[in-house]
């Protein structure tokens, strides 16, 4: 079933009996937000407190990092391809950080530049391997993750260094009783919203959901390698900075908590992972419902250690709807 | 011969790697390829290239398993709480456990084979879920030591052949077998090069793929039990390394991870280049982040030697 095809089966289908198709299609961001609504809803039944601002505020400052990482890689999904490498961008950011800001603003303005200029370039070179080299997304940023992390510990061989105190505190600023972190989830949709309908954004999906007729209507698949890795790595690279506020130091190994999160992110939220279909609200319901997840386990007085037991059962059970979801769309449109 | 070499040429590259990093390393430290050296070379390699068999097989098919960390720490943690230090339950324990792997691999072949998961967000599920109820069980602390049986497995030596040397070469040889001379390994390769075209030819796509998950889950979960007995007790996080490096391994023996090519002799040269690295480092005075430096840029050169470009390369100047 081709995206092509859609307007046509709708056009002859009878009339009313669209909306099914369209039902099926969001099935799994819907799945998402149902799970979601979900797990608040128990957390919300066993913690007083849970419907305020402080409660959104305190649970987006928490998932921040696992978005931001989350977003680059929803792009990278929705190409077709999966990005490793950002395990080692985020650590090798958070130990630039930590060893090299200082209290002074210019200096950290300097280094943030440079952090979020070599998720950037390391990104796009990944792209660029993919494409001149015909290699697969996979191994190529599973050999960028292991340098990058051997050059974040060579860095910073352990867990350590510091960053400024106005740094760390920019997490808790306010604005109209909004949090850094919650006007940045408004960020991360509006840039959304722009993006996915940008050229560049309309040939990354395109090119997720076939190669071969993306390339034959004149896109260039080697220009959105590169632009499609690059963003993962800046994304990567502003997790890793998001992070050192939270922790106010670097960790040459801290950033392997995130790759596999924010593959299952995307995929709890909908996005699939044969490219071309999902969106970022859908990441992000995900992201929240895997740091939730923790909320619960700990408001459920057990051990935390069900934490990983349950984001395993869910992320299951949120790739089987999708894939009963898409099996049905596909009985549909035969 | 030329044939075989025109075939296989990616893992006779990998065999040529390892003996010139061999002759490299023992340039930098002379006493690299002493037989006690060799020997704990060999053991260490054992481990990866034991993990890596299963998920060369996985990786063959089209497949990858990520579930090989926490498949290879259960085992390692059961078995040492099961036995309490004790020889004698070994005997059950060993066989419930392998069972217990192979039926982890099981579960991950029939999400992917019959409810058409992503191998990566099944065998990525299996692992979290693993890794979680192992914590629960263990609530986060040591477990008892390895029994001495065990330890004889994987430092034992028989005629001054480590046992696990021993282990390795009868594994080799059966999954030499298996891949060369089974119809098992025939319909893995038809299934990795093309899972329609397989299908369409009456190869059983699923219960080869279920089979390669099964296997995966059997090596993974010998390795755990091998591993306890090397380093003398089980603990948490032990498995964590081999998901690297039996991908790595795999990548480095020439396989191609979207599958239908490669072979488990490839991977063993693989084992023994990731391992023989790990020797050379200290004798350079490099640090643990140079040697993962080192090892991207060792999976970044090979995959690239055997990618179409460079092989398009090669067939051009072989005519021109």
């Amino acid at each position: 079933m081709s995206i092509a095809e859609r307007p046509v089966e709708d056009k002859m289908s009878k009339p009313g009996s669209d909306w099914r198709g369209r039902l099926l299609d969001r099935a799994p961001f819907l799945v998402a937000c149902l799970m979601l609504a979900l797990i608040v809803g128990i957390y919300g039944s066993l913690q007083s407190g849970v419907f305020s601002l402080d409660e959104l505020n305190l649970d987006t400052a928490a998932a921040m990092t696992l978005m931001l990482a989350a977003t680059g890689q929803t792009i990278v999904l929705l190409r077709g391809g999966i990005d490793l490498s950002i395990g080692g961008m985020i650590s090798l950011g958070t130990v630039i950080a930590a060893t090299r800001f200082t209290d002074d603003p210019a200096t950290v303005a300097l280094w943030v530049l440079v952090i979020l200029g070599l998720g950037l370039v390391i990104g796009a070179l990944n792209g660029l391997l993919i494409s001149l080299l015909k290699l697969q997304p996979f191994l190529v940023t599973l050999a960028t993750w292991s340098i990058l992390n051997g050059a974040a510990m060579m860095i910073l061989p352990t867990d350590g260094g510091s960053v400024p105190g106005w740094w760390v505190g920019f997490a808790s600023a306010q604005l109209l009783g909004l949090t850094s972190p919650v006007w940045m989830l408004l960020a991360l949709l509006v840039f959304w919203a722009w993006f996915r309908a940008t050229r560049v954004g309309i040939a990354i999906q395109a090119t997720g959901s076939n190669e071969k007729s993306a390339f034959l209507s004149g896109v260039s698949i080697t220009r959105v390698n590169v632009v499609t890795y690059g963003l993962s790595g800046l994304f990567a690279a502003g997790a890793a900075l998001y992070l050192t506020t939270q922790t106010g130091a670097g960790s040459p190994t801290i950033g392997k908590d995130y790759i596999l999160p924010s593959v299952a992110a995307a995929v709890i939220g909908g996005v699939s992972l044969f490219g071309g279909r999902g969106h970022l609200a859908g990441t992000l319901i995900g992201a929240f419902v895997l740091t939730l997840i923790g909320n619960l386990v700990f408001v459920m007085h057990v051990s935390s250690y069900w934490q990983p037991v349950a984001s395993g059962v869910i992320l299951l059970l949120s790739v089987l709807a999708s894939s009963v979801a898409e099996k049905a769309a596909r009985g549909r449109v035969q | 011969m030329s044939a075989f070499l025109a075939r296989n040429r990616l893992i006779v590259l990998a065999y040529a790697g390892m003996v010139v990093l061999l002759l490299v390393t023992a340039l930098f430290s002379p006493g690299f390829l002493s037989v006690s050296n060799m020997r704990s070379t060999v053991v260490l390699a054992a481990f990866v290239g034991i993990v890596a068999l299963g998920q060369t097989l996985v990786i063959i098919g089209g497949g990858i398993d990520l579930s090989v960390p926490w498949v290879l720490n259960s085992a390692a943690i059961v078995m040492a709480l099961l036995c309490g230090g004790q020889d004698m339950p070994l005997l059950w324990v060993m066989p419930l456990l392998l069972a217990g792997g192979g039926l982890i691999g099981l579960v991950n072949g029939i999400g992917v084979a019959h409810f058409g998961v992503p191998p990566i967000i099944m065998t990525l599920a299996t692992n979290v879920i693993l890794q979680g109820l192992i914590l629960v069980l263990t609530g986060g602390s040591p477990t008892p030591s390895a029994p001495a049986l065990i330890q004889f497995l994987s430092v034992g030596r028989i005629a001054g052949f480590p046992v696990i040397a021993l282990i390795w070469i009868a594994l080799t040889a059966a999954a030499t077998l298996l891949l060369s001379k089974a119809a098992f390994g025939r319909h893995l390769y038809a299934l990795g090069t093309s899972a329609t075209v397989a299908e369409f030819s009456g190869v059983p796509t699923a219960r080869t793929t279920i089979l390669t998950y099964v296997i995966s889950g059997l090596t993974a979960a010998f390795a755990g039990m091998l591993l306890t007995g090397y380093s003398g007790q089980a603990y948490l996080g032990m498995g964590d390394a081999y998901l690297f490096t039996s991908i790595a391994a795999v990548a480095i023996g020439g396989a191609s991870i979207l599958g239908g090519s490669g072979h488990y002799l490839g991977t063993v040269a693989g084992a023994m280049v990731l391992t023989i690295l790990t020797g050379l480092l200290p004798a350079l005075n490099l640090s643990s982040g140079a040697l993962l430096v080192v090892y991207g840029a060792v999976i970044l050169i090979t995959v690239s030697i055997g990618s179409e470009t460079f092989a398009g390369l090669g067939t051009r100047m072989r005519r021109g």
